[in-house]
């Protein structure tokens, strides 16, 4: 990997993050918060798919997650995003590197894959639930099967399901938009 | 968010080692958003310290008007889930309960977020990761992305303008436009000032295969003990009380 390469994955890794942090701002209304698992794949599909063509070695895909993952805990979002995204990451390269890095099908495939890091995000609110009712216990099943009903732990697997949904939609976007305007333009 | 890694390095007080806020941060999320320990009363009271600190820090950055307005928030929170929680009931208790539950927890990790990207510069962050042996394959993309932070919003900006004036906003006549005719051309300038950036980092040796330096000085001091004490308590409390000497 040469300079030019890492220059490449800071770029995209940029407005890839200018997108989640717009979209992450629409979370501070907590209706809203699901919704970055569906948003941001779709809108980050466009980026990532033109960032796609220009990776032809092994570990671009790779450092751009763990970059995420990074980011998340930078911005206090925990550390089960950047677990997360290492997983995700290395599979998304072993995803796109099955087709030789050419393969526009296994490029689609991959976004949906690299966004499954996104789902990470919610593993704090799931995860450490049962500590948190332990310590309440004062405040009465009530309360406790009220946030249940808002926030169940069944929606977890379906926040990364959605992800990866989102995420293969987001890539098929990309890929029409890219045949519309970069290929016309010489940058893809 | 144009505030990210911007710090004026002259002007902004209390200067910690970035070493130091990311141990700050890393207690934060294990004790205020992983919850770690908080079966035990005294990891609780550290904890509501500790997430006073990041407020705190943000106050001697002269960040005096995001401080209190964090303070306020994250008090009115809490007081709210100490207060309210235990008396409300049905739907009023879904809503606190769930803005508490999430907001309580994120807040304090989201501030020092704020305070971290506000006052450090990119030199000490970089310098940071260096000692910290994270590998260049790493470090050279953070710091161009946060070089061109910045230039994206800058770019951002201006083709918004211009779309506003052609009616493709939300509510305008073209609103299904809305997305496409902003994200593609921020792309393709992204992408020419992507090759300009990559001419420039050769200039400054980032192709090559020598050990770079960096100028930047940074190192703990008096100030970084305090908070890494204050930071360590959590975890010594929550030994303690493992072993039940505190409850």
């Amino acid at each position: 990997m040469k300079g030019k390469d890492l220059v490449n994955i800071g770029i995209f890794s940029a407005i890839y993050f200018v997108i989640v942090f717009i979209v992450a701002m629409m979370g501070t209304i907590p209706i809203f918060l699901p919704m970055l698992a569906v948003i941001v794949p779709i809108l980050g599909g466009i980026p990532f798919m033109l960032f796609l063509t220009r990776v032809n070695k092994f570990g671009m895909i790779w450092i751009m997650s763990v970059i995420m993952g990074a980011l998340m805990l930078l911005t206090g979002m925990s550390w089960q995003p950047l677990v997360v995204s290492v997983v995700t990451g290395l599979l998304a390269e072993l995803v796109y590197k099955s087709g030789n890095y050419k393969s526009a099908a296994k490029a689609v495939l991959t976004n949906g894959v690299f966004s499954l890091w996104i789902g990470g995000n919610y593993l704090p609110l799931f995860f450490a639930a049962e500590k948190y009712w332990a310590s309440r216990q004062n405040f009465g099943q009530d309360y406790i099967d009220a946030v249940n009903k808002l926030m169940p732990t069944w929606m977890c697997p379906v926040l990364f399901a959605a992800a990866f949904i989102c995420g293969v939609i987001g890539g098929l976007l990309g890929r029409k938009l890219m045949k519309k305007h970069f290929v016309k333009a010489g940058i893809a | 968010m144009t505030g990210i890694f911007t710090a004026d390095a002259e002007n902004r007080g209390l200067v910690l080692d970035p070493r130091t806020k990311l141990a700050v941060m890393i207690t934060l999320v294990v004790f205020a958003l992983g919850n770690t320990g908080s079966d035990i009363a005294a990891v609780r009271y550290a904890t509501i310290a500790l997430c006073a600190l990041p407020m705190v820090l943000l106050f001697t950055a002269k960040k005096y008007k995001k401080s209190a307005a964090a303070g306020l928030i994250y008090g009115l929170m809490k007081a709210a889930e100490i207060l309210l929680v235990p008396k409300a009931s049905g739907a009023v208790l879904s809503l606190i309960g769930v803005c508490c539950l999430v907001f309580v927890r994120l807040l304090p990790g989201l501030i020092m977020g704020a305070y971290m990207l506000s006052a450090t510069t990119v030199s000490e962050f970089i310098a940071a990761m260096h000692r910290m042996h994270v590998p260049v394959q790493i470090t050279i993309p953070m710091s161009v992305m946060f070089r061109f932070f910045p230039t994206v919003l800058e770019e951002f900006s201006a083709i918004n303008t211009a779309m506003k004036m052609r009616e493709i906003r939300i509510g305008g006549r073209n609103s299904g436009k809305f997305i496409e005719y902003r994200l593609v051309p921020l792309m393709v300038c992204s992408v020419n000032i992507g090759g300009e950036l990559s001419a420039a980092a050769l200039t400054r040796g980032l192709g090559t295969k020598v050990k770079r330096t960096n100028i930047c000085k940074i190192g703990f001091h008096i100030q970084d003990a305090a908070v890494l004490v204050l930071t360590a308590a959590p975890y010594v409390l929550w030994i303690l009380g493992l072993t039940g000497v505190v409850k």
